[in-house]
């Protein structure tokens, strides 16, 4: 997740393959906080940083459902920082 | 006059669609826009929830006195204009028992009402269900996600039977309904309608209004709205079709 406007992510696809035979791919995706579940929030009264919030933890539920305990706690208190102008 | 629209141009993205709109909307009255694919009437929906990507151009919209332009989408949705979507959005990872609180509060805060605790939520959220015959199961998935056609526009019209708007826009709310679904959906629009609410129902079809019966019927084509009647218009565009209001390209282009 990346927050703040000054940020970028970049990936580098590296694949060791030892079996000659085998068909390989690599494939990265990033995606902006959707514009429609934006104005889905927002049009139903809740403000744009709430949404925001809103949005990036449904998103990361399920990834912290399956950290550690303490990893998870921290996790969360990290979502709570403020989001305002994240990019993606 | 609760909704005042004048001479209203909007684009969409940099596309002018909607190019001088005139329309008076009465708190108590219901007004069906009608009118071919791309004759502007989504836009019209979207430009008054003042949807990003949607701006006027010239002529303004005002709800209950107040020009709508500059305000973000929350406050219209706090002064009670409510837009049940075409497309409802997926959120995933939020329970839709968690998004309809937050937004049954965030509207509740506006008006100067405590806000609900979980138990009195849920205890008023069952209440609204019924009318729209919406599985208990379906609040506590995460927004929309998985729902089939007919559940995600019974979610809709929950929301606004939660929420109470003043203006309510319901935007192809028939669109992907058998006719089970669109008679519950009805049903739903029907029991919001009070002298104190207005609705705006954008159509294709005339099958909705003959189970929520407008006032007035309007017809829109490209941005303009070209035809102006009773709900018996309705009918008559059943039976012939918009191209005699439209008229068809090809023969304004021989002429």
């Amino acid at each position: 997740m990346l927050l703040g406007d000054e940020c970028g992510a970049h990936t580098f696809p590296y694949l060791e393959v030892k079996n000659a035979e085998s068909t390989v791919e690599h494939e990265a995706t990033t995606s902006k906080i959707g514009e429609d579940q934006l104005f889905y929030c927002r049009q139903r009264g809740i403000s744009e940083e709430d949404a925001i919030s809103m949005i990036v933890n449904g998103f990361c539920k399920e990834v912290l459902r399956e950290l550690p305990m303490e990893f998870a706690v921290e996790a969360q208190a990290l979502l709570g920082v403020s989001l305002e102008g994240s990019v993606g | 006059m609760m909704l005042e629209i004048r001479n209203l141009h909007a684009n969409a993205g940099d596309t002018p669609i909607l190019k001088g709109i005139d329309l008076d909307v009465a708190a108590g009255e219901v007004h069906a826009i009608m009118g071919p694919n791309g004759s502007g009437k989504s836009t019209l929906g979207n430009v008054l929830a003042g949807r990003p990507g949607y701006t006027i151009t010239d002529g303004e919209a005002r709800f209950e006195g107040k020009p709508l332009e500059g305000l973000e989408p929350e406050e219209r949705a706090r002064e009670g204009i409510f837009l049940a979507f075409q497309y409802p959005v997926e959120i995933p990872g939020v329970s839709n028992n968690y998004f309809l609180k937050a937004s049954l509060n965030a509207i509740r805060r506006h008006r100067g009402l405590d806000e609900l605790d979980a138990i009195d939520f849920l205890a008023f959220v069952r209440e609204k269900m019924k009318i729209v015959e919406m599985p208990e199961d379906l609040m506590n998935r995460p927004v929309n996600v998985g729902f089939s056609g007919g559940e995600k526009k019974r979610n809709e019209i929950l929301q606004m039977l939660l929420l109470e708007p003043k203006l309510c826009i319901l935007d192809e709310t028939d669109s992907g309904l058998d006719i089970d679904a669109l008679r519950t959906v009805a049903g739903g629009v029907n029991a919001l309608r009070s002298p104190e609410r207005a609705m705006l129902m954008i159509t294709h079809y005339q099958r909705l209004l003959d189970y929520i019966v407008p006032d007035h019927v309007h017809v829109l084509s490209d941005g303009r709205i070209v035809r102006s009647g009773g709900k018996e218009l309705a009918l008559e565009l059943e039976e012939r079709g918009y191209g005699w209001l439209t008229g068809e390209p090809e023969r304004v282009g021989a002429s």
